[in-house]
């Protein structure tokens, strides 16, 4: 990975977690200078319980100043680890880094009079498995990054999604991994919403793009893909399409396209609505949920109108039992888990019918803070609310991410105003349909691995 | 200029055709193989079964080197085929009735995708009431969308027609599906002598295939197909002004396309099918009757007898419905005093058959009146004889000195 | 001729940091970095090290030769600008060959100042500029039983500490009343003069030579009141001047040093200046000052390498605020801004004589920081130089502050970057 180019793995520090207990400066003075001199850590909370407490650790920037500042090259940006490091024996203890540095993440030791700062153990910080409030995480999922950050995106810069929606990144990753020898569909909704294919001659796509029918996504594609067999090119058929789409109106032409096994790979984005329309109501909207046509109201008969009156159609399962090739539930909370997901649907769309379900949740929908997104998709899981798993006719159904504790569904429910409504009897309902799905997706993945 | 850029280049001479029996059906799916498609998808209706039916067996013989869709439905039949079209591959389907009505959605958009797609359509009168019997209501009531439509009155011009189709969507000046319409009943399952074109003629004739050129989905050549067009402001109103338009100058393109394709066909396998407009013993009439499809045939007969008879009655058949023949008709209705004409569907907005209603539009343009008549008959597979012929011919030559009547005819009221 | 679309000339930090923003933004854009220098790229800031030995010579490199081969980097080195013919963009060098460039930045750094003492040409002496400068000094360390250091600035008490610690009898000069004038107060200084002394250097600050002579060990020098000095080794540490004579006969204007924008662009078109030898703008007044600095010729080094690539993401250069550290005897001592009280504003001193820990801290009328200077005293210098940057507003922390200026000056760092 070059200059600039790469993602690294990082020390996160979650200050609403922090009591300040100090723990993870003991772990690392133990660990970096032999003792428990706090002073001495390379991680530094600062602060009081009143005023919350701060962190002052190296960032290991990108582009960092301590570098540039040094003037006997003993720090480098070591391109590999991601991590700043410091030579000993070229510094001069001069301590302009420290005067480089925003963040006082290279300060001296006064226990050794040189420099010191965080090298984050050779990738396996100390301070983490210190801290006793999860305050501090590693995160280790830089690899993605730099496994397809210089592959090419194969979106202009600018498409124009709502603030916080997920679906620009998963449009953009697809793209990406599956590459440029690629034929993609975008039914009518969000993804051509946000202008992927176009308007009036431009287009947001660098690779041929086109609006099929809602109705005929599936269809299309295989004619495309059918042909491209024909001449004996290797032609991807990628379909990124909503959950109306596919679940509604298209779903005569997604079971048949996945009948004939058509080697097509078939993504949904469920947002569990007609959401770039106006938020109506798709079969896949969740039981209670309100939406432009599920309003509340006061009813008729003084019957209140409490959101939807139905579950939702479990599209994933439905597309097991035509035997596809593969089949997946995925969530852009657990990206490293939607990698995999990708990677054997590409794969596996070489062969025939690939389908992954990837659940979307919609800022402008579903009614939560803009900066929510991930943590929605990630309480939807916790919750059990989504299960994350695949299926391929060989290896039966399994649980890709099995919640073994997982939370109440009200901890996903609350997190969104679409739910804002529910009354007790509406919570227990989703709650007992939650651990229902469970138990069916438990005892399909049981006789499947038979 | 020289004057070979004049002359067209003499087409050899036509190797021995095979002489076949086969039924109207058989003369599409054979005409279909010979035009060598790519992609053929398929969907079962009567009375088009048998057509698609023996698209399959041709090309599980191996005398047809297609790739074959059983879709789920028409809806996707023809979807499937504007992907395979957009990936460069010539295309054919056929349907009628009710798949016709439920291919609407993707129907519509294949002519302003430009996409040439070749469909038969095996008529077959419209549900309700519940009928799969013959009749022009389905491909009558999608007239207004852009495809060319074009119908047969023999089971030769069916086979004929059907290649020749192929080459007039895929012509560069039209780039338009075409609807190759057969009569169900009396054409798909009417069982008539055909001679056989030869492969290599056929090949000759229809030259290299080239179908995406003007829009394709390929990563060779990457391209948005079909972004958000229109709207009020920016480039959107004169860019959609500028598709529809070209859409209809493909369409009048077509008219010139289908006379001279029709030529070159005549030319290298020597049968001769009036292109746009057919005129029967018009010359020395007063008045004529107008036809489509398969009941010319009757019509024929009945104005034999009628000219024998003494009367001085002519006959107007329409193979290009659409785009409607406006220039060809008017120089046939010039010749004539009194016209009728017999529909076998119904225009519900004009109370008269919908080739009547398109005719009263060019009757316009004459720039004299002659007085007209609605004919409509043989819905639902009812038959029009002879017989049904002269009581037309009779009420037309009535205008000749009569009033012409507002009602239309129903020609099987009282069979 | 030869032409490139950028050519920088120079090959020290700003001139370093400016290829770095180039390529950035233009990654194939033709890039020649021209320097009179024979050696890789190095910063003059290490060579007391290198004097001192702690350094090894061929260990103190910023850059290899890899690296301007992977930035696609045209490296000519031992290969001095002459003169710059803007008028025509092309840059003439000493061997009479001409680079035509489109954009040229001018970051050739300053050179020691003479002071034009009577005899001065007649004997010996020592400067240290070069990385050639330091190594001839390292040597001559070693021998040297009677060192005379003139002038008492960051480089030439950083070579008088070397050469007591080498052995030899040191006699340091200094014109100012007190040592390390302009970077730190005179109590620091006083505290600076008590470690040299403690090691047992003499300091003779308010001094001037007003004469030199050769000698059979090496120099006589005279001083104003009449005081003779031995010396073995003398160094000439009395400061610097830009390297700007090239300008000559061009247009681009310069005062004490090359005159440039809030972007680093000189009075000419497609010629940029940063580092030592520009003159820019100061944070505190927008008069323009020499802040020769290395920080600061980082930070003009990127500014005027992304105003030359079009950067987009260019924001103005805020303005030099003086920042130093200085090491010595095991203690340090570090600036941050202004040692000017502003108007209205106050400056707070504690001092523990004891121990030798020493903090003044400046803020202005609004309780902003404007300079806060240390001796021993334990603080961040980066983070003391983002708060006056950032002009954050001190008064609701100020007790805290003044009794805690590390963690105090943490903890507000991390809430802004949070």
């Amino acid at each position: 990975m070059g200059m600039f180019g790469g993602a690294y793995n990082t020390i996160a520090f979650d200050a609403n977690k922090c009591d300040g207990c100090g723990d993870c400066m003991t772990a690392c003075a133990t660990a970096k200078t032999g003792t428990v001199d706090q002073s001495r850590s390379r991680i530094q909370i600062v602060g009081s319980a009143d005023e919350g407490f701060e962190l002052a650790l190296c960032r290991q920037c990108a582009d960092p100043k301590c570098v540039t500042v040094c003037p006997a090259a003993a720090l480098t940006k070591n391109y590999a680890s991601g991590v700043i490091d410091w030579n000993a024996d070229k510094c001069v203890d001069c301590l302009l880094c420290t005067v480089g540095c925003a963040y006082a993440g290279i300060a001296l030791d006064a226990g050794t009079g040189h420099v010191a700062k965080c090298d984050t153990c050779d990738g396996a910080p100390a301070c983490v498995p210190a801290c006793p409030h999860d305050a501090l995480t590693y995160v280790t999922t830089s690899r993605i990054y730099n496994e397809v950050g210089d592959w090419e995106d194969l979106f202009a810069p600018g498409l124009a999604g709502c603030q916080g929606c997920n679906t620009e990144l998963l449009m953009r990753h697809t793209l990406r991994r599956v590459g440029p020898d690629t034929v993609l569909a975008t039914p009518p909704g969000c993804v051509p919403g946000m202008g992927s294919v176009g308007f009036n001659g431009t287009t947001g796509t660098k690779i041929p793009v086109f609006h099929p029918l809602l109705t005929n996504t599936a269809a299309m594609l295989a004619g495309v893909k059918r042909q491209y067999k024909r001449v004996g090119r290797d032609v991807t058929a990628l379909a990124i399409a909503g959950d109306g789409g596919a679940s509604d109106v298209g779903f005569q032409s997604l079971s048949g396209a996945a009948e004939r096994n058509e080697q097509i790979l078939f993504m949904v984005v469920d947002n569990e609505g007609y959401m770039n329309t106006g938020m109506q109501r798709s079969s896949c909207t969740p039981y209670g949920a309100w939406t432009s046509t599920t309003p509340i109201g006061k009813g008729p008969g003084n019957i209140p109108s409490q959101g939807k009156t139905q579950d939702a159609k479990n599209l994933p399962l439905i597309m097991v039992n035509h035997r596809c090739e593969y089949v997946a539930t995925a969530s852009t909370a657990y990206m490293d888990d939607l990698y995999d997901k990708l990677d054997k649907a590409i794969q596996a769309s070489k062969r025939g019918f690939a389908y992954l379900h990837v659940y979307s949740p919609c800022t402008t929908g579903w009614r939560f803070p803009t900066d929510q997104n991930m943590e929605v998709a990630r309480k939807a899981v916790e919750t059990n609310f989504v299960m994350l798993w695949e299926y391929n006719p060989t290896d039966g159904l399994h649980f890709t991410r099995p919640v073994d504790d997982p939370l109440p569904v009200t901890e996903y429910l609350k997190a969104m105003g679409r739910f804002r409504h529910l009354s007790p009897d509406q919570v227990s309902h989703i709650q007992s349909k939650v651990v229902e799905n469970l138990a069916f997706v438990k005892q399909m993945a049981h006789r499947e691995a038979i | 200029m020289s004057a070979s850029t004049l002359e067209k280049p003499s087409a050899p001479a036509p190797a021995r055709q095979k002489v076949m029996l086969v039924e109207g059906n058989e003369a599409a799916a054979l005409g279909v193989a010979l035009a060598r498609p790519d992609m053929v998808a398929v969907y079962p209706i009567t009375p088009q079964s048998s057509l698609v039916e023996h698209v399959a067996k041709l090309i599980a013989d191996g005398k047809m080197d297609a790739d074959i869709v059983d879709a789920e439905g028409e809806h996707s039949v023809l979807s499937v085929l504007q992907g395979g079209a957009l990936a460069g591959a010539r295309t054919y389907t056929a349907t009628c009735g009710p798949g016709l009505a439920f291919m609407f959605e993707p129907y519509f958009r294949t002519s302003g995708m430009r996409l040439p797609i070749v469909m038969s359509i095996v008529t077959r009168d419209g549900i309700t009431p519940q009928s799969v019997w013959g009749g022009h209501q389905d491909a009558m009531t999608v007239r207004e969308v852009g495809w060319v439509q074009v119908y047969c009155e023999t089971v030769q011009e069916v086979l004929d027609t059907t290649i020749m189709a192929f080459k007039i969507a895929e012509h560069h000046d039209v780039m338009l599906p075409v609807n190759v319409c057969l009569d169900g009943n009396y054409l798909s399952y009417g069982t008539s002598r055909v001679e056989l074109p030869n492969q290599k003629d056929v090949d000759a004739f229809m030259g290299a295939k080239d179908v995406n050129w003007h829009v394709a989905l390929d990563p060779l050549r990457p391209m948005a197909v079909d972004p958000l067009t229109g709207g009020s402001g920016g480039k959107g109103p004169s860019t959609f002004v500028r598709y529809r338009k070209g859409q209809c100058k493909g369409m009048q393109n077509s008219l010139r396309v289908i006379e001279e394709i029709h030529e070159e066909w005549a030319q290298r396998f020597g049968r001769r099918f009036a292109p746009l407009v057919e005129e029967y013993r018009l010359d020395g009439a007063d008045y004529a009757i107008m036809t489509l499809g398969s009941m010319t045939g009757a019509a024929k007969d009945a104005i034999d007898e009628a000219r024998d008879a003494g009367r001085k009655v002519g006959l107007i058949k329409i193979k290009t419905f659409s785009p409607f023949p406006v220039e060809a008709l008017l120089k046939s209705l010039n010749k004539i005093q009194a016209l009728g004409v017999v529909d076998r569907s119904v225009g519900f907005r004009w109370n008269c058959g919908p080739m009547y209603q398109e005719t009263m539009g060019v009757l316009y343009r004459l720039g004299r009146h002659i007085p007209s008549m609605s004919f409509i008959g043989g819905l639902a597979g009812a038959d029009i004889t002879v017989g049904h012929f002269h009581r037309v011919i009779e009420a037309t030559e009535k205008l000749l000195s009569n009033p012409a009547p507002i009602e239309p005819v129903w020609l099987n009221e009282k069979d | 001729m030869e032409q490139t679309k950028y050519l920088v000339v120079g090959s020290s930090h700003a001139a370093l940091e400016a290829v770095t923003a180039i390529r950035m933004h233009d990654p194939d854009g033709s890039l020649t970095l021209l320097t009179r220098d024979p050696h890789l790229p190095y910063s003059p800031t290490v060579l007391p090290y290198v004097v001192s030995g702690r350094s090894a010579p061929d260990a103190i490199f910023l850059r290899d030769e890899k690296f301007f081969a992977r930035q696609k980097v045209q490296l000519k080195r031992g290969t001095a600008l002459k003169a710059l013919h803007a008028e025509r963009n092309a840059a003439e060098l000493a061997d009479g060959s001409e680079i035509a460039y489109e954009k040229i930045l001018l970051a050739t750094g300053a050179a020691p100042a003479i002071p034009p003492i009577p005899g001065l040409d007649q004997v010996s002496y020592h400067v240290l500029r070069t990385l050639d400068d330091a190594t001839k000094l390292n040597a001559a360390i070693k021998n040297s039983k009677q060192a005379v250091v003139l002038g008492a600035g960051l480089v030439g008490m950083h070579a008088a500490e070397n050469l007591v610690k080498a052995g030899a009898s040191v006699t340091i000069v200094e014109m100012a009343k007190q040592l390390t004038d302009g970077y730190f107060d005179a109590i620091a200084a006083g505290l600076i003069e008590k470690a040299f002394t403690d090691n047992g250097a003499l300091i003779l600050t308010g001094s001037r030579v007003v004469k030199l002579a050769p000698s059979a060990t090496g120099a006589t020098l005279t001083l104003e009141n009449g005081t003779t000095l031995e010396a073995d080794l003398l160094l000439v540490a009395t400061g610097v001047k830009p390297n700007m004579e090239y300008l000559a006969g061009s247009r681009v204007e310069h005062d004490r040093g090359i005159l440039v924008s809030d972007t680093m662009q000189t009075s000419v078109a497609n010629v940029w200046s940063a580092g030592d030898c520009a003159q820019a703008k100061g944070f505190y007044t927008d008069a323009k000052i020499m802040n020769a600095i290395l920080p600061d010729a980082t930070e003009q080094g990127r500014i005027a390498g992304m105003a030359m690539a079009e950067d987009p993401g260019l924001k103005k250069y805020p303005g030099g605020v003086p920042l130093n550290t200085y090491h010595f005897f095991g203690r340090h001592a570090i600036s941050v801004g202004s040692s000017k009280v502003p108007e209205g504003g106050e400056m707070v001193t504690r001092f523990d004589e004891a121990s030798g820990r020493y903090l003044k801290a400046i803020f202005s009328a609004d309780n902003r920081l404007t300079g806060i200077y240390g001796v021993n005293e334990f603080f961040d210098g980066g983070v003391m130089c983002q708060l006056i940057l950032r002009r954050v507003d001190l008064a609701p922390v100020k007790e805290r502050f003044l009794a805690n200026p590390l963690a105090v000056g943490r903890e507000l760092m991390s809430k802004l970057w949070r």
